[in-house]
């Protein structure tokens, strides 16, 4: 069998490889491509590529830089810290395999931050737009309260198989970086402005841009969860506000690009249902 | 008068369940994490989440039962108040989060499937695919966002908990924490610091948990005077997928569905695996355990697995520890089936397919029983005062710990699919109390003189400033991090020798000293990781000592800890008479042993060492009694326990109703 | 972005209705322009069954009362609104489909280009056959930079002549294969934000019925270009043509109407004439 692991090819015989990686120092300040050489090992991943160059912090010029700034957590794509543009795809870097990456394009992997999303430093990103859509779109059961009072309501298999796939959603922002709908939306905290007022002012901002497939997958989620049901006019109602399901183009790349191969664009097709038959009801009253 | 707020840090299952039930019941709440609280370590968890349920009931089960589980799994080294009560609440938490919409696994009548986990009988196991950990966090997220938008709470992501502040009586009022963004540093009054802030895997370098499991917040809370528990107990998971980041779980099902472990006889043989004829390969679990085999106990094959690596050098790689975990025998079709999910994992991550080629696997550190000492109040049955102020407190007064970072529930070994159980019922546990405790009090935090709250602040500044400020050519923080992981991990997981703790003490020490030379490459003042990591390394060092020392002192085996040197035997004589006297003798032993050591270690950080105080532990409702898994000689031991137990009921109350001494069920 | 919070800007008419708005947009892309340009195709197809064939149906269109109004209230104005609409959300976006090379991502992105295409094409086309208005002073004005090319009552010999050069003809190819692709493919779109197919297995269906929709209709414009531009005789059409103006007079089956008829231009022999008037009427 042709394995990578055990018959390094060309490039990898080469024992190093470089990184080329689109640095930036904070928001607002320029960006700028920086090379780092990183020694092969087997079986690496490009988190630990990224903790090799903070260990060592020197580019491949032998200069002495400030290491590399990243996001991550759970290395097991489960949490969605650690998604970035690697080698010009979103995706999570702990699950991007040097020896793939290198197959691809031999000799060299480029890294750069999230495209759609206002850059903190390096390869962090500001996700706080994702995380607002959410409550856009009341993403959550309005139960009564956390006191006992007995199960929840059955839920078929059928249903469970269909919201289960959805609940998988780690809020990542890989569907939202490769939409060609979102676009970044970077809000500037002001001279003497207090914490919670530039906050109030990003969201506002935030609100009236593109929620997002995954926002509009999870609003479908909780339509279809027997006591989320209860809020789903409200949840049409945020879809149906400005920046809502209207924006989407249907590029469909979020279901190409989401690492948990959720299906967004069925969640977008049923929204498109849900919120045609929300907008007669409102005029015809039924 | 002020309104009187909770901080809670971190914002995994237990601090959101916290904060949840806390906003439910009025009080404004600071939830402060290291990530977004969303991309907390609970998403890792795989298996489920236990509790009685209405067939297992059918089938002979009830809450004692599944107490009697989690106690006997843990090697009886919890406070049994809280276990008991944890495991009445069990059948209340899944209803609660099946009502918060939880994707749970359903039977075609729509009720909620179950599914067997080690350590019962019955199938108490309630899941969601193989993410269950993430569907629950995901309910308690989104329940939190929920009373975010309503003004209730409020989030601190990206912010690092620096310490507590303690007023001049040593009474907590609050916290002092830095924005990872900006690097401000600013104090947060708080009439209750509850702190939620999961397991210390990264001072073992790499495991099986996230980059945020530094340990860090309970270190802190300890040098700040609190008291740490249990610390040497740490659960090694036999089988993981060593990586160069992370050491990623592979399922026990690998090796219940067939899956041979083996290492090449040659060591380090550099032919491919599948090519080693069947002659040269040493299946040591198979060779040692005739009987079990490749499924002998989960402690058994983590020791095992060890053992061929660290001590017989006969790992598959010369700079790795692994062994191999082969399935290549099994048709491809078969394992698709039946391990399709788990087997993915393997090849995402490593690559290979290991429907192909023998997977790498080592056992890896998985959680920490040990943690944060807390206190509770036990109720005239043996539970929890529900509502009581107590429960879940440190020794610090208004500071509180749960979840993976107190040391309540799980004693000496934790039973798998009880952690997601043990989190969210701390959680919701510690809000009453808490809301009792502000009743009580009579000023809110926030109106306490701001320079109580300024000269912490200032506190942290400085050491913080220091840091920066130190000049270049030091040590670097990431290769002593990584000389500590080592360390750790040869000396103080799966298998713990005496000279080896000594010496790693020693070693620890040594570097601890040099951590505190250690000079940063990035200076700046705006999202500096180096600075933060720096941090939490320095503060990995006291709770490394702690379990290092508990380790050295506890001369036993129980549970996770296991020390060769103080094992017990198995029964040698084959004469009756003989052997009933060994019998005889082990019972004396295993009751000597546990007037010695069936306590709990309690730390304390005297500012530069660890001191080690022991406490009784609460076993007044299900007497200690032996695990014989898998001993020889283990019925003999058996019948002369249970007619200890028997006497010694008599003799107290003459009639049997009490709890259940008898060796119920010896796993 | 840099607005301050006492005055975060109210949201504008297009911002608060952007539901509708796109809602509108995405309907009549299909209803009634997408309709219209079906019948249109089909109609100037005709010709190939011969000039009298496309004439017939002209003077059925031209039957209709209020032509004008029609035209204006369900042609015109729908896409005007379409193609306004369809560059302000043009303007909110950024194609990737360079990065991420999936099918559906090509066809958004043509989805863009071809509709900016089809929006120039439509503006010149309409302009050059129809000329968009039809008061005496425009049309001659009009005319003399090469618009109002059509005469309703000398169709196919008009339209042929229209079409009888190559860069013409290139455009017209690019333009009617542009608004064919954007229809079909803006079909498929509808679907999903109409929510009328949304499974996978609905989409690909719809892709598929999509795409040989686009390419019956590709076929059935090209059909009319060609036939237009080479099965079209001129001189003879425009003769037959008036033969038909004349019985259908004559029946009373339409008024008279010189404004619909072409007239060579009286001056035809003389190439010194100072310019050629097209809007010349019979003595």
């Amino acid at each position: 069998m042709a394995d990578s692991h055990h018959n390094p090819n060309a490039s990898h015989s080469a024992r190093s490889f470089e990184v080329r990686i689109l640095r930036q120092d904070g928001p607002g300040q320029p960006s700028y491509w920086e090379r780092h050489r990183v020694e092969y090992e087997p079986e690496m991943n490009v988190i630990s590529v990224l903790q090799r160059i903070a260990a060592k912090a020197i580019t491949a010029d032998g200069k002495h830089v400030a290491p590399v700034a990243w996001d991550c957590n759970c290395l097991e794509e489960v949490c969605g810290a650690c998604t970035m543009v690697i080698n010009g795809q979103v995706r999570q870097s702990c699950s991007a395999l040097v020896d793939r990456l290198l197959e691809d394009r031999p000799g060299e992997i480029e890294l750069a931050p999230m495209a759609k999303f206002p850059v903190v430093r390096d390869l962090v990103v500001d996700r706080a737009r994702l995380f607002r859509a959410l409550t856009k779109v009341k993403a959550w059961v309005p139960v009564d309260g956390y006191y006992d009072v007995g199960p929840g309501p059955r839920v078929s298999p059928a249903t469970q198989e269909q919201s289960y796939p959805l609940s998988e959603c780690m809020s990542c922002g890989c569907c939202l970086d490769a939409c060609p709908q979102y676009l970044k939306v970077e809000v500037e905290r002001l001279e003497g402005e207090s914490a919670a007022d530039f906050e109030a002012r990003a969201n506002n901002e935030f609100d009236r841009s593109f929620v997002g497939a995954h926002a509009i997958s999870q609003a479908m989620l909780f339509n279809s969860h027997p006591t989320g049901a209860t809020s789903a006019g409200p949840r049409l109602d945020a879809l149906m506000a400005e920046g809502g399901i209207q924006v989407c183009g249907n590029a469909q790349n979020c279901v190409a690009v989401c690492p948990k191969n959720i299906p967004l664009t069925t969640s977008i097709g049923r929204a498109g249902r849900a919120t045609t038959i929300h907008q007669l009801k409102k005029w015809f009253g039924a | 008068m002020a309104t009187k707020r909770v901080l809670i840090v971190g914002g995994g299952l237990a601090g959101l369940a916290a904060t949840m039930k806390l906003a439910e019941l009025g009080i404004d709440v600071d939830l402060m994490s290291l990530v977004p609280v969303k991309r907390s370590h609970s998403v890792c968890a795989q298996g489920g989440i236990n509790s009685v349920n209405d067939l297992t009931r059918q089938q002979g089960d009830d809450e004692w039962l599944h107490f009697d589980d989690t106690v006997y799994g843990g090697d009886f080294l919890q406070h049994q108040p809280p276990v008991k009560e944890m495991a009445y609440w069990g059948p209340k938490i899944i209803d609660l989060m099946d009502r918060l919409g939880v994707t749970f696994n359903r039977t075609p009548e729509g009720m909620l499937d179950r599914r067997r986990f080690g350590g019962t009988l019955f199938k108490r196991t309630a899941f969601a695919g193989a993410t269950t950990g993430q569907q629950l966090l995901y309910a308690l997220d989104e329940q939190v966002r929920r009373w975010e938008a309503a003004g209730k709470v409020k989030k601190y992501e990206y912010w690092d908990f620096l310490g507590p502040i303690l007023d001049d009586n040593g009474i907590c009022r609050g916290a002092v924490a830095q924005d990872l963004v900006s690097m401000e540093i600013r104090s947060f009054p708080a009439d209750a610091v509850v702190v939620g802030s999961g397991g210390p895997g990264l001072i073992y370098g790499r495991s099986t948990m996230s980059m945020a499991c530094t340990g860090s917040a309970a270190s802190r809370c300890f040098q700040s005077g609190g008291k740490y528990s249990n610390g040497e107990f740490i659960q090694v998971h036999p089988t993981a997928i060593p990586g160069a980041d992370k050491l990623r779980l592979m399922s026990e099902s690998a090796r219940g569905e067939g899956g041979r472990v083996w290492v090449p006889r040659t060591p380090q043989d550099p032919r491919e695996a599948v090519t080693i004829p069947e002659g040269e390969r040493f299946y040591f679990l198979e060779d040692r355990y005739p009987k079990y085999k490749n499924l002998v106990p989960r402690d058994i094959a983590t020791r095992e697995i060890f053992d061929i690596c660290v001590n017989e050098g006969l790992s598959v790689e010369k700079d790795r520890q692994c062994v191999y975990l082969d399935l290549t025998h099994i048709p491809r079709q078969e394992l698709d089936r039946k391990l399709g999910g788990i087997l993915g994992i393997y090849e995402k991550f490593q690559g290979v397919d290991p429907r192909t080629t023998p997977m790498k696997i080592f056992p890896a550190v998985h959680y920490s029983m040990g943690g944060l000492w807390v206190d509770y109040e036990r109720s005239s049955t043996g539970g929890l005062v529900v509502g009581s102020p107590k429960n879940h407190i440190t020794n610090v007064p208004n500071l509180y710990a749960i979840g993976e970072c107190d040391y309540q529930y799980h004693g000496a070994n934790r039973l798998g699919a009880n952690s997601l159980l043990s989190c969210i019922f701390s959680g919701l546990i510690v809000a009453p109390g808490l809301e009792n405790l502000l009743k009580g009090a009579k000023q809110a935090a926030a109106e306490l003189p701001s320079s109580l709250f300024e000269r912490s602040r200032k506190q942290h500044q400085s050491r913080h400033d220091a840091l920066l400020k130190r000049s270049g050519g030091g040590e670097n923080p990431y290769l002593i991090h990584q000389e500590l992981g080592d360390v750790m991990t040869k000396v103080a997981t799966v298998v713990r020798r005496n000279d080896q703790l000594q010496e790693a003490l020693g070693k620890v020490s040594d570097l601890y000293a040099r951590a505190k030379k250690c000079s940063l490459s990035d200076t700046g003042t705006w999202t500096n990781q180096n600075v933060v990591f720096t941090k939490a390394l320095l503060d990995m060092f006291p709770l490394a000592l702690t379990i290092l020392k508990g380790a050295l002192q506890r001369d036993e085996c129980r549970g996770a800890h296991f020390k060769p040197d103080f094992a017990f035997g198995s029964l040698t004589a084959t004469e009756p008479a003989e052997r009933r006297r060994q019998a005889e003798a082990w019972c004396d032993r295993f009751e000597a042993n546990n007037a010695k050591w069936l306590k709990s270690t309690v730390a304390q950080w005297t500012g530069d060492e660890v001191e080690i105080t022991y406490e009784e532990v609460d076993t007044s409702l299900i007497p200690p009694r032996p695990r014989l898994y898998g001993l020889v000689g283990a019925d003999d031991i058996e019948k002369v326990w249970n007619q200890r137990s028997a006497a010694r009921e008599t003799a107290q109350n003459g009639n049997g109703s009490t709890a259940p001494a008898k060796l119920a069920g010896a796993h | 972005m840099k607005s301050a919070v006492g005055d975060a800007p109210a949201s504008s008419f297009l911002a608060r209705n952007e539901f509708l708005i796109r809602r509108l947009h995405s309907l009549s892309g299909l209803i009634p322009v997408g309709a219209y340009m079906v019948i249109h195709l089909l109609t100037n197809a005709s010709v190939l069954q011969g000039s009298v064939m496309f004439q017939k149906l002209v003077y059925q269109i031209h039957g209709l009362p209020m032509l004008v109004a029609i035209e204006w209230l369900f042609i015109f104005i729908p896409i005007l609104f379409h193609a306004i609409i369809g560059v302000l959300i043009i303007r909110g976006s950024l194609p990737n489909s360079g990065t991420y090379k999936y099918g559906s991502n090509y066809r958004y992105t043509l989805q863009r280009a071809t509709g900016m295409i089809a929006f120039v094409f439509i503006m010149v086309h309409v302009f050059h056959m129809h000329g968009w208005f039809h008061f005496d002073s425009w049309l001659i004005a009009a005319r003399k930079i090469g618009g109002a090319q059509f005469w309703p009552y000398n169709a196919a010999s008009t339209a042929a002549r229209a079409l009888s050069s190559l860069p013409y003809q290139i455009f017209y190819v690019v333009g009617v294969l542009s608004c064919v692709f954007h229809l079909a493919n803006g079909i498929w779109t509808f679907g999903i934000t109409w929510g009328i197919w949304v499974t996978p297995q609905a989409q690909r269906w719809a892709t598929t019925a999509c795409l040989v929709f686009g390419l019956a209709l590709s076929a059935v414009g090209l059909g009319a270009l060609g036939g237009f531009a080479y099965t079209v005789d001129v001189e003879t059409a425009y003769e037959r043509e008036n033969e038909m103006y004349d019985e259908r007079v004559k029946i009373g089956d339409i008024l008279p109407d010189e404004h619909k008829r072409y007239h060579p231009p009286a001056a035809k022999a003389s190439e010194t004439a100072q310019a050629p008037t097209y809007l010349n009427f019979e003595p």
